[in-house]
């Protein structure tokens, strides 16, 4: 998180810094990266696990405008991807929707129901919240399975490919780069929604909800739209899911599990970061596909999934990305927290000051006030 | 049938499961009262108990009431280590919801071995009293919803007296709505927190055992209790036990007359509609007090 601190030293030494060059580096990296692993995949088997971490990635991103930005923890995220993924197979089978077109649609359209469901959950605080996320995804299940009339219910849905003049390998091609172009938009929008006013005001909620609100934030009208952005994000991915996986079955499209694999995710890379959805994602995203082929399904995914997030949520609530940062700050020289020194220290330190007032201009005038996890 | 008879019929079975929401929902309360912790894990605790009760029926073949005797303190030390070992551990600030993360993650852990251990299969109990019925006005009863409903009434009288009657009530009550003032007053409110969270899985471990001995059980059964009883809480305002159990006493008895124009799946839906309407227009739901307020 920027502070006061920070924005001066960056007005100070304007350019190219060592840590700005790194991080550009790093960015074009992972930007050759996405773009030559299709070319680079093995086979196609290798190309569809990679488009399904590149769907969590971008899922836990999606999530991670609420979670990250107002630290409310939504367990149902599933359920509006899943609410994506079926207003789009919905949009295309039965009313003959262009298959893009449905999928801008259906996104949409859960932004708006997003509108009704933020209201009920967010004028209070976070176990509300929490509640309401974890309620959508079990009503949506049973809904979904019951109206098999409409929702094909447990049958499934099968969903047309957009493209059926692609051979599979060129499809999941096509698919990888939708995938994370759509990537690329949501980590542009959460990163200017970081740097904005709006942004500073959400955070601000995250770290003292009623001081923010004594500070004239309008809290309740910017939880909910960052939440309705979250949304409209959430199910776009689930649109672009059911196009390329073109079968939607209720149990796995309205599962807890799904949700709760994006908070793993975005807590274990780092919900104050930008790429820490990222990271988790493909940490956890590959560890989950690599199990399936080894192990196929068995109810020890489910411990597994719990220890970890067990694990994180009590010794890593911030993340690896922090955790590695804070690492690294231990090899550079101390940066000196005003809590760090004390009363009798300051006064040395004066007393030294004045009786060499020439040394004095030299210490810095403020202590940093840099955050400490 | 005639159609008086069937709404009799529906009005007490209504009531005879509202009572097992409310023993179960009163448990959820206390956690919440106690430390603002939404406990997802309570149901999963739940199913534990059941298939701990099919378990020493099907292999020791004593009565699963007879399980009682272990699951409670069994339950009630968990809950204890819970509270002290994982929950206490927790940074103040951002408490609720990564108590809700860490309880989610005990849920699914829960879930997971309980599907390793004894496999997906539906489990029932077979009793030999389980077969038999009362007839009531012309309602027929089952006898074994009767047992059920009444363990569930001594528990919760139980945990009434308890609360209302004892020094250790007094001093959990006094935790619950005032935590520093109880500390001011000489309250150990970390051990007194430690036992309440180990009532709560009490209640936990005698409702498993009410369950086990009508339903079906299966390892993932505990996420079609968990939303129901969250929405209990909330209706009744969180925080409240009084409120969730008329809360629970309501949507159990209109969860079970909607049974009879729909089908089953769809008359659970009451309990999320019920959530919704209750947090779109009054948040602080119909019988919480101060604390719901701000949650």
């Amino acid at each position: 998180m920027p502070s006061a601190s920070d924005l001066t030293r960056t007005a100070v030494r304007p350019g190219f810094t060592p840590g700005r060059v790194a991080r550009g580096v790093l960015l074009v990296a992972l930007v050759a990266a996405v773009a030559s692993f299709p070319s680079l995949a093995p086979n196609p088997y290798i190309l569809s696990a990679g488009i399904v971490v590149l769907n969590y990635a971008l899922l836990s991103t999606s999530w991670n405008f609420v979670g990250g930005f107002t630290g409310y923890i939504s367990l149902g995220h599933g359920a509006l991807a899943g609410l994506g993924a079926y207003g789009t197979g919905l949009l295309v089978t039965r009313a003959g929707v262009p298959s893009f077109l449905a999928l801008v649609i259906a996104a949409l359209a859960v932004a708006a129901l997003a509108v009704p469901i933020g209201y009920a959950a967010l004028r209070v605080r976070g176990a509300s919240f929490v509640i309401v996320s974890i309620a959508l995804v079990l009503v949506l299940l049973l809904v979904f399975q019951s109206w098999a009339s409409f929702t094909g219910g447990s049958r499934g849905l099968t969903v047309p490919r957009p493209f059926p003049d692609l051979l599979r390998p060129e499809h999941h091609r096509v698919f990888w780069f939708l995938f994370a172009g759509l990537l690329a938009v949501a980590l542009l929008a959460w990163w200017l929604i970081d740097r904005s006013r709006f942004g500073l005001g959400l955070k601000a909620i995250r770290e003292d909800e009623d001081k923010a609100e004594s500070l004239g934030i309008p809290t309740f009208a910017y939880k909910l739209v960052v939440f309705v952005v979250s949304a409209g994000f959430t199910a776009a991915a689930g649109g672009l899911y059911a196009l390329w996986f073109g079968d939607l079955d209720p149990v796995f499209q309205f599962s807890i599990l799904t949700g709760s694999y994006m908070v793993l995710m975005a807590l274990l890379g780092g919900v104050r970061t930008l790429f820490g959805p990222l990271l988790g994602a493909l940490v956890v995203g590959t560890a989950l596909e690599y199990f399936k082929v080894e192990y196929g399904n068995t109810p020890l995914h489910l411990v597994a999934t719990g220890l970890l997030l067990a694990l994180v949520v009590l010794f890593m609530p911030d993340g690896v990305l922090p955790a590695l940062a804070a690492g690294l700050d231990r090899f550079r020289p101390a940066q000196q927290s005003i809590r760090e020194v004390t009363a009798a220290e300051l006064r040395e330190q004066r007393e030294r000051d004045a009786a060499s007032p020439e040394l004095a201009g030299a210490s810095p005038g403020a202590p940093s006030t840099k955050e400490r996890p | 049938m005639s159609s008086g008879a069937l709404i009799f019929q529906s009005v007490v079975l209504g009531v005879l499961l509202g009572g097992l929401y409310a023993l179960l929902a009163s448990g959820l309360t206390l956690y919440f009262g106690i430390m603002r912790v939404v406990m997802i894990a309570h149901s999963a605790f739940l199913i534990l108990a059941a298939y701990l009760a099919w378990w020493s029926h099907t292999r020791l073949g004593v009565d699963p009431l007879l399980s009682l005797v272990v699951t409670v303190p069994l339950f009630f030390g968990a809950g204890v280590l819970l509270q002290r070992l994982l929950l206490s551990r927790l940074r103040p600030a951002t408490l609720t919801m990564m108590s809700v993360l860490l309880t989610f993650a005990i849920a699914v852990v829960i879930e997971g071995l309980l599907g390793y251990a004894f496999t997906g299969t539906q489990r029932r109990i077979q009793l030999g009293y389980g077969a038999a019925n009362l007839e009531l006005f012309g309602a027929r009863i089952a006898v074994v919803k009767l047992i059920a409903f009444g363990l569930a009434a001594v528990a919760l009288l139980t945990l009434y007296l308890l609360l209302k009657k004892t020094t250790f009530g007094w001093s959990l009550r006094a935790t619950i709505q005032h935590r520093d003032a109880a500390r001011l007053v000489g309250i150990d409110t970390d051990r007194v927190a430690g036992y309440g969270f180990g009532i709560g899985l009490a209640t936990a471990a005698v409702g498993g055992t009410a369950l086990a001995l009508d339903t079906t059980i299966y390892p993932s059964l505990h996420w079609h209790w968990i939303g129901p009883l969250m929405a209990i809480i909330v209706v009744g305002g969180l925080g409240s036990v009084p409120g969730a159990a008329a809360a629970a006493m309501l949507l159990g008895l209109t969860q079970s007359l909607l049974q009879i124009p729909l089908n089953t799946t769809w008359a659970q839906t009451i309990f999320y509609l019920a959530l919704f309407a209750t947090l779109a227009f009054r948040p602080q739901g119909f019988f919480g007090g101060r604390l719901a307020q701000r949650f």
